[in-house]
């Protein structure tokens, strides 16, 4: 009797000192919030970003982690929309995350950014691409590492300036990023003095897109630009293009990049220009397509590399200040300079100079060109 | 003028898809007065049949169709089975199997989600792609069999309701459902056919569907808005309504982005101005029912 008695008292004790233990365990680790869109429209997109993030978490506990401690990602799902997002936000802050990344539709971003500016958090998005997530809320805790769309449209007319394009059409859908990033290439085009002769919308969930290509071929353009980033609509549109006979050469956005365009557009993309921020061909590239490879089976694309560099990018920061000091942190990220990732042509880099708070590099983005339906080699790099 | 009658064609095969989708509601909605808003995932479910079958398995066509539309004859009848009639036996409220049918909705998409993953998956046309004219006519091979298949259920659907005697049982049932049941009408057996026919014919409008727009598993909810509105426009007392609804709509869509001098972001709005116009001004639809005819 007195033995179980002693026995039950040793477990019971061996039980709380554990449990004692384990919250103290836990706050060792460095927490990095991430929040995602698990069921909502930018799920295609913040699914492969969420896990290049959680793939360099991985890759960083490895190494030993971050000032000798774990690094523990916090994952939220805000599904896509706003109100959730910063309430997500909120949730992460609460639970002691030293950083977050968004990883989902550009309003939520926006949104979520409304606690980390009260809250003084260090928040990042690492693929958002609209133009305006640092320049409409003045927040010194935010900054944006997915490439924008002014950049993209100067590259593809970097690569283009040979062409000589006068006279172009603008096809998009209405997603909120589409939008966005069809404002920042008609602004681009017409800075450059080029005419955009036809502006088009195919709306989410159409049908068909013959309505609005055959305005866009009466419209006779020298060149069409694709600025939508919804997989279906863009296909749609390519699927029109073929049916009616068109030849104007296709300028895309870095939406086609994504690889999923081999399979639902297969047989429309042979000569479709495109941007990325993805040349496979350069090395610290090619480090990180084995790397991933070896540990997930899969061959990971553009969307997986955005989420590792914004991850990575974090880490530095923390790395330099030494601390999870959000102050401190802050100071550190809008220090970075020529970090280099596995996102952007040879030679490009991250930095925040000049008090900036976009740190894709805006010689960074490379142009390719489908070759029947894969990916071609890159054959332009930069805006020079 | 090429440009006209090529439109003609497309925004003929866009309206049968929405007239499917609307013929899908009204086959639930004349015999019980529920309006089922998971039409539009029951053909996300089959679009995604159709990848599976078509593209992963490749299935010769009319093989695959055959086998999407039955198995969504067996979702149908399920859903009623296990959703729908526990509600009704237990008496709950008219809105119960409306909200039950909603909650369906979202537990189709996620579990395609899930199972498929985000990206959009394709699902291949039934000749290929390529282009036919007839004529002064000229469209996608996809677009002239959406338009055959669709012409095919609704006269098939028009048979059925005014020349057999099946047919009149589902109309008395609509009519007046305890007169029906007086009459010796199995009322549990022509909701299970009406749920059962409803989710085969919005299978066959996602399969028609998805070599266009591809398999997604965000696909359905604009398909169901589609079909809702050609529903109010055509009516939702006859078969024929429904397809009516759908080329009014298709044709107002496609025509407005086409040759209306609004800017593009507006003509999107168009179905739902006439939407609005038709609740406003005919909220019976363009054909009443058999009933309320002189």
């Amino acid at each position: 009797m007195k033995k179980t008695f002693l026995r039950t008292a040793l477990s019971l004790a061996t039980g709380a000192v554990m449990m004692m233990a384990a919250p103290a365990a836990m706050a060792q680790t460095i927490k990095i919030g991430l929040i995602t869109d698990k069921v909502g429209p930018a799920k295609p997109y913040a699914e492969p970003v969420t896990a290049g993030a959680v793939y360099a978490v991985k890759e960083l506990n490895a190494k030993g982690g971050l000032l000798g401690r774990q690094v523990e990602l916090l994952v939220e799902d805000d599904q896509g929309k706003p109100d959730v997002s910063a309430t997500a936000a909120r949730k992460l802050v609460d639970a002691g995350a030293a950083f977050i990344l968004s990883v989902s539709l550009t309003p939520a971003t926006q949104q979520a950014q409304s606690v980390t500016l009260e809250t003084r958090t260090p928040h990042m998005t690492p693929s958002n691409s609209g133009d305006t997530l640092t320049t409409q809320i003045s927040n010194a805790n935010f900054w944006q590492t997915g490439p924008l769309a002014s950049t993209q449209i100067a590259t593809l007319l970097s690569y283009a300036r040979n062409k000589n394009f006068k006279r172009v059409a603008l096809v998009t859908e209405n997603s909120a990023l589409g939008q966005l990033t069809n404002q920042f290439f008609k602004a681009g085009l017409e800075k450059n003095g080029i005419q955009i002769v036809s502006e088009e919308v195919v709306p989410g969930g159409s049908t068909s897109a013959d309505p609005q290509m055959q305005k866009v071929r009466a419209s006779n353009p020298d060149a069409l630009f694709m600025t939508g980033v919804t997989t279906p609509e863009n296909a749609l549109i390519l699927r029109s293009y073929r049916q009616l006979g068109m030849k104007t050469p296709i300028l895309a956005n870095y939406n086609m990049s994504v690889p999923v365009y081999s399979s639902v557009a297969k047989g429309l993309l042979d000569g479709v220009a495109f941007v990325d921020a993805f040349d496979p061909a350069k090395a610290e590239t090619q480090r990180f397509i084995e790397a991933f490879k070896k540990d997930s089976g899969n061959e990971p694309y553009n969307l997986n590399g955005y989420g590792y560099d914004g991850l990575m990018l974090v880490a530095d920061a923390i790395k330099r200040a030494g601390s999870t000091d959000k102050d401190k942190v802050r100071e550190a990220m809008q220090a970075t300079r020529g970090f280099q990732g596995v996102m952007g042509g040879v030679g490009a880099s991250y930095g925040f100079a000049d008090g900036r708070r976009t740190g894709f590099d805006t010689n960074g983005m490379v142009v390719r060109v489908y070759e029947g339906d894969k990916q071609g080699k890159v054959v332009h790099v930069g805006v020079k | 003028m090429n440009d006209f009658l090529e439109l003609v064609v497309g925004a003929t095969a866009s309206g049968c898809i929405y007239g499917l989708v609307a013929l899908s509601y009204l086959l639930v909605t004349r015999p019980t007065g529920i309006i089922n808003f998971a039409v539009g995932e029951w053909s996300m479910v089959a679009a995604f049949g159709g990848f599976m079958l078509l593209s992963r398995w490749e299935l010769p066509y009319p093989v695959g169709m055959l086998v999407v539309v039955a198995a969504m004859f067996g979702v149908g009848w399920a859903t009623e089975r296990f959703t729908v009639r526990p509600l009704v036996e237990r008496g709950a409220p008219p809105l119960a199997p409306i909200l039950a049918l909603l909650g369906m909705l979202v537990v189709f998409r996620e579990l395609v989600s899930l199972g498929f993953g985000p990206d959009p998956q394709p699902v291949p046309p039934s000749f290929g792609f390529g282009r036919l004219e007839l004529g002064p006519l000229a469209g996608s091979y996809q677009s002239f069999f959406i338009i055959t298949m669709a012409g095919a259920v609704f006269g098939a659907a028009w048979w059925f309701f005014e020349r057999t005697l099946a047919g009149k049982s589902f109309e008395a049932v609509a009519i007046d459902r305890r007169a029906a049941a007086l009459m010796g009408i199995n009322l549990r057996l022509v909701t299970s056919l009406a749920f059962a026919a409803s989710a085969g014919v919005a299978g066959l409008a996602g399969l028609l569907v998805a070599p266009n727009v591809s398999a997604h598993y965000l696909m359905g909810l604009p398909l169901a808005i589609q079909g809702f509105t050609a529903l109010v426009i055509g009516g939702v007392g006859r078969v024929e309504g429904a397809l009516l609804g759908g080329l009014i709509l298709a044709f107002a869509e496609q025509f407005t982005v086409r040759y209306a001098p609004v800017p593009p972001g507006l003509a999107m709005g168009v179905p739902l101005v006439l939407l609005i116009v038709f609740l406003l001004i005919r909220p019976t639809g363009l054909l009443l029912p058999r009933e309320a005819r002189a």
